[in-house]
Formats: C-alpha cells, sequence, structure tokens
C-alpha cells in the first residue's frame, strides 16, 4: 500500500524536524530544476553561438570579396514602453566566387564596431572603400552567408562554460546526491563515502584532530613558536573583519562618489547643471563621510590599544593538566583593569524560516588573573605570567558542522581613555582518555 | 526509544543488552549489544541496520557521527530465521557524551528495521561515554 508522506517527522531537541522524505523530494527537485535550466542554457549558447562560430571557422570556404557597398546595421530593442535605444554595426556590401559561381550579398556586421553612437560607426566605414578587395569567407551550404573576419568570441566562450557549467555541476551533484539519498536511512546517509565529499563539499564541516573525532583540529596552534614559552597562541579578532568590511565600504562607496562628482563638476564647467543629480550627490556625499569616520574610529581603536599576545608552555591541553601563560600588552597610556579568564563557550546554528541563526553561551568562566591601574609606555610592553588549570572533569573541545564546545583565553581590558575591549585565544582541550574516575562539580 | 514510520498494529518491542549493563562506557572501550526483537506481527523485515553513533542535541542542528554501521539482507541472519542479532565496535576517543546547556551530545546503538510494505521502524537505545558531568546554568561574567 502506497502511503503519503508525512510533512512532519519527529521531535529533536527544541525543535521538530521535517519530514526526510518531503526534504529529499524538496532537495531533489530544486537541484534537478538547476540542472535543466543549465542544460537549457548550455544548448541554447551552444546552437546559438558556440555551433555557428565553430561552423565560420571549420566549415566555411575561403573567397575574395570585392566591396561594392557600405552600411549599418541598426539593432533597436523594443521595449512596452515603446523603441529603447539603438545601437549601430558596420558591415559591407560584397561580392565574391564561389563554387556555384558569384554571389552578391552583405557580409555579416563585423565584431567589436557596435556602438551606440550613429556618427561614430559612419565613421569607422570610412576604413573601407568602395571597389577594395578583402579576403572573405562563406558557407557552402548557404552562399549568401559570408564573413571578412573568423575566429573566437573568447568571452562568449567563458560564458557559456562557466554559467551553464556551474548550474549543470551543482544541480547535477545536487541530483546524484537527492537519489543517492532517497529511502536511506539517515544513519547510512552520515556514512562517510568517496562520493560523499564530491557531492556535497559544502557539508564537510569542521577539521578534526587525527584519532579524536569530533575534536576540531588546532594544527594552527602549534605551529606559532613564543619567544619566552613553547608556543603563542593565535587570536581570535572579528574586530579585524568589521574593519577590514567598514574599509572595504568606505573606500567603494566614496570611489562611486569621486566619479559622480566629476561627472556632476564636468557638467558644471560645461555650463550644464543637472540639479537631480547633485541632489542625490549630497545625502550619498553625507553616507560617505559617515563611512570614513566610522572607518578611522574603528582603526584609532585598533591601534590605540595595542596588541596583545598570550604564550602558553605546553600543548595540546588535557584535563587536569596545568600550564603556564604569558601575558604580553603593548600600547600606552593606563588600563585601569586588564583580566585574564578561562572560558568554555557552547556555540549552537540553527535556521529560523530563512534565516541562519547562531547562539552562543558561555557556561563556565573563571578569573586566571587581573591587574589594575597599569601604566603602559609607547615602545615596550607589559609582561606577566600566570598560571591556569583546565577542571579535572571538565569537556574537551567539540566542533561538529552546527554545534560547538570551545575554550578560550578571554583578555579584557579597560583603558582609561578608550572603551572596553575583549580579546579571544581559542584553546583545543583533548579528552583524557587515561582518566577513569568519576567526578563532580566541573564546568 | 522507538519509532515506527506507519503502522497497522503495535509497534515491535526491541530489547537491547549492552556488555556494560550500566551502559557506561569509556572512551576506547570495547562496546556489544545484543537485541532481540519482538511483536514484529505478520510483516517480516526485508533488511535491518545496526549502528552505534552520535548525535547532537539542544538548540542547533542536529549533527550526526556514525561509527559502525552494518546492513543485513541475508534472509538467515533475519527475523524470524533468528529472533536477534549481536554487534559492535571500539568506542572512539571521542566525543564524550555530554549535557550541556544548549549543546547535548549522545551516544546511542540504533536497530533499523525496513519491511517491505517500503515503511520503516527505528529503536535507539542510549549509553553514555566517559564521564563529564552536566553543564550547570551560566551566571553573568563582569567586565
Amino acid at each position: 500500500m502506497v502511503r503519503f508522506p508525512r510533512f512532519f517527522g519527529k521531535k529533536r531537541g527544541h525543535r521538530r524536524t521535517g519530514s526526510q522524505v518531503w526534504a529529499s523530494f524538496g532537495d531533489g527537485v530544486f537541484h534537478a530544476a538547476l540542472f535543466a535550466v543549465g542544460l537549457v542554457f548550455a544548448a541554447m549558447l551552444l546552437s546559438g553561438v558556440a555551433v555557428p562560430e565553430w561552423r565560420i571557422n571549420h566549415r566555411y570556404a575561403p573567397t575574395t570579396c570585392t566591396i561594392i557597398g557600405t552600411g549599418l546595421v541598426r539593432h533597436t530593442r523594443i521595449t512596452p514602453a515603446g523603441n529603447g535605444p539603438s545601437t549601430w554595426q558596420p558591415c559591407l556590401r560584397v561580392r565574391y566566387a564561389t563554387s556555384d559561381g558569384p554571389a552578391e550579398a552583405w557580409s555579416q556586421p563585423l565584431r567589436g564596431r557596435l556602438t551606440d553612437d550613429r556618427s561614430r560607426a559612419v565613421a569607422s566605414l570610412a576604413s573601407w572603400h568602395v571597389g577594395d578587395v578583402v579576403p572573405g569567407w562563406y558557407d557552402p551550404a548557404d552562399i549568401r552567408s559570408v564573413v571578412l573576419e573568423r575566429g573566437y568570441n573568447g568571452w562568449m566562450w567563458l560564458m557559456m562554460l562557466v554559467l551553464p557549467g556551474a548550474l549543470i555541476i551543482l544541480g547535477g551533484a545536487g541530483l546524484i546526491r537527492a537519489i543517492n539519498r532517497w529511502g536511506r536511512s539517515e544513519e547510512r546517509c552520515a556514512m562517510p563515502t568517496r562520493l560523499s565529499g564530491m557531492l556535497d563539499p559544502l557539508a564537510t564541516g569542521p577539521r578534526h584532530s587525527a584519532g579524536h573525532p569530533g575534536v576540531p583540529a588546532c594544527d594552527d596552534m602549534i605551529n606559532s613558536p613564543g619567544t619566552v614559552l613553547a608556543y603563542r597562541l593565535p587570536i581570535e579578532s572579528p574586530e579585524s573583519w568589521t574593519l577590514i568590511g567598514f574599509g572595504l565600504f568606505a573606500v567603494s562607496w566614496n570611489v562611486v562618489l569621486v566619479v559622480l562628482m566629476v561627472g556632476a563638476g564636468l557638467d558644471f564647467l560645461g555650463g550644464t547643471v543637472d540639479w537631480l543629480l547633485f541632489a542625490f550627490i549630497i545625502p550619498f556625499a553625507g553616507v560617505g563621510i559617515a563611512a570614513v569616520v566610522a572607518f578611522s574610529r574603528l582603526l584609532l581603536l585598533a591601534t590605540a590599544v595595542g596588541t596583545t599576545q598570550i604564550e602558553i608552555s605546553a600543548q595540546p591541553l588535557r584535563p587536569g593538566g596545568s600550564y603556564t601563560l604569558l601575558l604580553a600588552q603593548g600600547g600606552s597610556g593606563t588600563l585601569e583593569s586588564l583580566m585574564l579568564r578561562l572560558t568554555l563557550d557552547e556555540q549552537a546554528t540553527f535556521t529560523q524560516g530563512t534565516d541562519t541563526r547562531i547562539e552562543k553561551l558561555t557556561i563556565w568562566s573563571q578569573e586566571i588573573r587581573s591587574w589594575h591601574d597599569l601604566q603602559l609606555e609607547p615602545g615596550t610592553r607589559f609582561e606577566a605570567r600566570a598560571a591556569m588549570t583546565i577542571p579535572a572533569d571538565a569537556m574537551h573541545s567539540f566542533a561538529s558542522e552546527h554545534n560547538l564546545v570551545r575554550w578560550s583565553i578571554e583578555v579584557r581590558g579597560k583603558p582609561t581613555r578608550w572603551p572596553a575591549f575583549v580579546r579571544t585565544f581559542p584553546l583545543v582541550v583533548f579528552p583524557d582518555v587515561a582518566r577513569r574516575d568519576d567526578g563532580e562539580g566541573a564546568p | 526509544m522507538t519509532s515506527l514510520s506507519e503502522s497497522h498494529h503495535g509497534p515491535p518491542r526491541v530489547f537491547v543488552t549492552f556488555s556494560n549493563t550500566d551502559r557506561r562506557y569509556e572512551p576506547l572501550d570495547s562496546l556489544v549489544a545484543r537485541y532481540e526483537v519482538d511483536g514484529l506481527g505478520d510483516e517480516m523485515p526485508r533488511a535491518v541496520e545496526h549502528s552505534v553513533l552520535w548525535y547532537t542535541e539542544g538548540k542547533g542542528e542536529e549533527d550526526l557521527g556514525v561509527l559502525f554501521f552494518e546492513r543485513v539482507t541475508d534472509t538467515e541472519r533475519l527475523p524470524p530465521a533468528v529472533p536477534g542479532e549481536s554487534f559492535g565496535c571500539t568506542l572512539p576517543a571521542s566525543p564524550l557524551s555530554y549535557e550541556g546547556v544548549i549543546v547535548k551530545i549522545r551516544w546511542c546503538v540504533r536497530v533499523r528495521f525496513f519491511f517491505s510494505g517500503g515503511r520503516d521502524f527505528v529503536s535507539e537505545h542510549e549509553f553514555t561515554v566517559g564521564t563529564v558531568p552536566p553543564a550547570r546554568m551560566p551566571h553573568a561574567v563582569p567586565l
């Protein structure tokens, strides 16, 4: 008996998960549509561009053409509101010899000479004169089809490969994946195979440490030796990405602003004042100035406090292990407080409607050491050691595609003249596989 | 946990016994699970899948890691020829079972029956790996 698949499946955690059958079906239909669009697009480009161009280069017969007239091909886009702007392309009336005898026809429009300026198109015709003899190629299957230039349009071929190719690869891989998963249990689908990485390269999740599934790889943490202690910890700096983002936005916005202002200025010098353009430029300039101010403020905040470095005595970290830290804080001025904290965060990624949301929660945190009223001198850096112990029954670091358990060291500072800052140095804590005793009161 | 995709009668009952009767394991331990199934009725399974896996639970989307997977289609190893089977594996060093606040990691054994009508039935039996105590609710961190 065939039963209609349910829309809703089981309840897992805080959510009800959707029906696997419908999800697979929707996934398959979506990727099949992508695949079909890619095929149609490829077929259109192939029949409209690639095949005619290939025939011209391989099937057309050479001949000698005598120019008997010149003209322009006019291309006008017809819109619901009427005729749109026209473009012009020169072409030549030629007489030439074919296997069936002499023929006379207009040549196909000359590539690379398309212009929306009719006078320029007319001027370009001046390079040909009636009576000139030029090489040409005609179609033996249709002797009235003649061209005066051959070769390939590189951009068209690139577009033909990239756009339909991307749709065909994405759609095809998704379709194979959906077919491969159809009717299979989630455990069977989750088993890694040789094909799974190829069919779903974006869903591979974070890299894991060898021999420790679920524990994130820590190659980046052990490849940088410290100056005093064994390793220098990498800093996690979301502020840097914000700064880069603001910088790129400010630069690109103001480049557009300059182009607009140059255009308006040239019009003004030519005696024309486009008030609409000026009215548009004023708020545009306001946003540009605000972007520069915001970027400068972020840059000042990032550089005024000075760099923070942490070195650690040993890696990898294990529960119950004690480690020495070296904190180095650069910059100048007074810090009201500076604190080192060991923290354990949980992070969950989930979808709400069409949004992907990330929730992060610090579930345990312990002060390692703190300092007050620190006077930082330019050219030197404040250095201090501290001892840190990972709780004996602590959870190890964990990373899967949507869930994280993450250890880190936070440096929290409060300068007298600037806003407080937090700098995070991620850690990877491995499970202590030798430990067999039960514990209480851990993070 | 057991669930049945579609059923005309009551769900089958799957009884699982673990090599460690308290279902507590340490990393790198060997796990052996033996199950017996009852109440299949007239419809016999055409395949059974045995798996040992971990999955996440909580606020985030579910992630799944399969350590052991076996699909049995040989009728001599399926009910009614045999009432149940044993399977097992050596547990990995990680991840450990974890009862966090918004992230939880659970280990389990699943036995999934596929019936000739197209429906399937899964029975899930949890066990723990490691002895990480549950996380407490967080408190505010002063700056």
